[in-house]
């Protein structure tokens, strides 16, 4: 099994992607075509690459081969910063904040960004006040409002996991990139990011993809399931296609079972 | 007055909304009370050093736009200033420039050099960073110092014919002539003080501004959320060295010329110290910083022998002058335990805590 589809004409697709460090291969050969409106699932054990795959395909690491390509076109070579104002955007494996700034200015300076550009001589006016309003209704979308004004470092790490989430979001993205957003979180909490997740991207009309180690998360609420192990993908195909592959039981849910 | 009084007082003082005026209304008192302050008989006694004051918070300013609000510590802050210092000194003594002209062009001139310097290593890691700029600043020192062409002055700098024709002084005061009346050389830079810091602060209440504390916080986070990074930074490094500059064709003026202490690492190294004495998190935190450092400077360097008890008879006279001569020991020693503390916060922060205790625990009582 693997993607049918074509990567240059999915919203989101890589091609041969690989990451070398030194002698050990991270990721290896990668084939991905994620449809729009797609949610997908990225698993595998630890160490399979999964964190890698995503520093590769938003250049936050540079890929040693292979091609990642947006909405049809070839963005290999575009540097980091740029590629959220093409409308991809991610979240973090590890809550990373603007520690000392509040929960709103953290939402807000992203929104800015993302109006601004990379780059821009904004010298006048008064800053907080630049698309604070957007700001302000990510937060609500998120379940954050109460705590806008709290500086981000006192956060609950539920509501730091969320707060990355909304980070993102204020990107204006068309593709999301989600590292285990529910790390770190009880079934309850999990469940209602996950369906946060959904709702988000129902709304915006998002193509998302998430790393995710739960498998009762994963099976109910993929479209596909991509299945990396030792850096390369070992199947990808609907839930149902992902429980009953062979390949799969034995390197990876097979090994889950035996665990438990 | 009653401690219900007081907590009332407190409150009231707390519930006026300065708003958007409190950083342009603080910045006018500074301007305006700092000269009778410091010649006040309890605290110095004379005003002559005031106008260097203000100078200097502009300069330390202009650097905590670099480690307050980017994140950036250079080493060579004080080349940027006395680039423009020399700048000045130069166009006058050499070739008979007008001020008004050459200062515009040593601010220029600084912010270029800044530009180029910051595009080749705004990008490397902290530490890189700090060691480059330092080795750009000895470098300056060593142009300076092997007096090319005659035009530096060497080790002796630069003092003969650096002033502007402008500029009258008589009985150790400085003033600046224009037409028939002359008006008090403090005043002079106490109007560029309060214009320069007003565009600084506007500087870090932009959007602009917002990006930069953006950066500091998490700068592969703010990356990685669609922000060029490196030119941020760039431009940060640009906008300080013009500040700093700012403050250094000031000086020229005051200190009649150009030494080559204004391009010397220890004065860098002052820089910081006064940046992160003051607190580093204030937008006041540099002048808070400056005052103190100078404060001492000047008031320890003349205070000779400690009579206890404070009164009219004194019991004993302790000689202190040998002791106090090390003033900088002190204030080293003051920076030592302001950042083992806290870092950032500096005596700003400290008073702001102690001041918010002591009303949280006056109200607290009160009720």
């Amino acid at each position: 099994m693997s993607d049918d589809a074509d990567p240059r004409s999915a919203a989101l697709g890589t091609e041969g992607l690989s990451k070398h460090f030194g002698g050990i291969v991270a990721v290896d050969e990668v084939d991905l075509a994620v449809e729009s409106g797609e949610l997908r699932a990225i698993i595998g054990p630890n160490g399979a690459g999964k964190t890698t795959l995503f520093n590769v395909v938003t250049h936050a690491l540079a890929p040693t081969s292979g091609s990642v390509y947006l909405d049809g076109e070839d963005v290999t070579d575009v540097p980091q910063e740029r590629r959220p104002h093409l409308g991809l955007a991610r979240s973090f494996q590890s809550n990373e904040l603007f520690a000392e700034l509040s929960v709103l200015e953290n939402v807000r300076v992203i929104a800015q960004t993302a109006a601004d550009g990379t780059f821009s001589f904004s010298l006048l006016g008064d800053g907080r006040a630049v698309r604070a309003d957007e700001a302000r209704d990510i937060l609500a979308r998120v379940g954050l409002s109460e705590h806008a004004e709290t500086e981000a470092k006192n956060l609950s790490h539920g509501d730091q996991r969320r707060l990355g989430i909304a980070m993102a979001i204020a990107t204006e993205p068309s593709v999301l990139l989600l590292d285990e957003p529910t790390s770190g979180m009880g079934p309850g909490e999990s469940r209602e990011t996950v369906e946060l997740v959904q709702s988000l991207q129902d709304d915006l009309g998002l193509t998302v993809l998430m790393i995710e180690h739960d498998m009762e998360i994963v099976l109910s609420v993929s479209d596909r399931i991509t299945v990396l192990n030792r850096g390369s993908v070992l199947a990808t195909g609907t839930p149902d296609e992902i429980q009953g592959d062979d390949d799969v039981q034995d390197a990876y849910l097979g090994g889950v079972r035996e665990e438990l | 007055m009653s401690r219900d009084a007081t907590a009332g007082v407190l409150e009231r003082l707390g519930a006026v909304e300065l708003g958007v005026w409190q950083v342009p209304l603080g910045l006018l008192a500074v301007a305006v009370l700092l000269r009778p302050v410091v010649s006040h008989d309890l605290m110095l006694g004379y005003p002559q050093v005031a106008t260097s004051f203000l100078i200097w918070m502009i300069i330390v300013a202009s650097f905590n736009l670099l480690m307050g609000y980017t994140g950036l510590i250079s080493f060579g802050h004080a080349m940027f200033m006395g680039i423009g210092t020399y700048s000045v000194a130069i166009a006058l003594s050499s070739f008979a420039v007008p001020f008004l002209v050459a200062a515009p062009l040593g601010i220029l001139l600084s912010a270029g050099v800044a530009y180029l310097v910051g595009r080749l290593i705004a990008h490397k890691g902290e530490i890189y960073f700090a060691m480059l700029t330092l080795a750009f600043a000895k470098s300056a020192h060593f142009v300076a110092n092997y007096n090319p062409g005659g035009l530096t002055g060497g080790t002796t700098g630069l003092a003969d014919g650096t002033m502007p024709a402008w500029i009258e002084t008589s009985r150790g005061f400085t003033y600046v002539a224009l037409g028939g009346f002359r008006i008090d050389w403090y005043w002079a830079v106490a109007a560029v003080f309060v214009v320069g810091m007003l565009l600084l602060w506007q500087l870090v209440r932009s959007p602009f501004g917002r990006t930069l504390v953006a950066v500091r916080e998490n700068e592969a986070l703010a990356r990685a959320m669609g922000v060029d990074v490196r030119r941020y930074k760039v431009w940060a490094f640009t906008f300080a060295a013009a500040f700093a500059a700012l403050g250094g064709v000031l000086l020229e003026i005051n200190n009649q010329g150009a030494t080559l202490s204004e391009l010397s690492i220890v004065t860098s190294g002052n820089i910081i110290i006064m940046a992160v004495l003051g607190g580093a998190n204030y937008f006041f935190g540099p002048l808070a910083g400056v005052f103190v450092w100078m404060f001492v400077e000047e008031y320890l360097a003349d205070f000779h022998t400690l009579v206890l008890p404070l009164t009219e008879v004194p019991l004993a006279r302790i000689e202190l002058a040998g002791v106090l001569v090390y003033w900088q020991f002190f204030l080293g020693l003051l920076f030592v335990v302001a950042v083992l503390v806290s870092p950032r916060e500096g005596i700003l922060g400290l008073l702001k805590t102690v001041l918010g205790r002591l009303s949280a625990r006056i109200r607290g009582e009160s009720e």
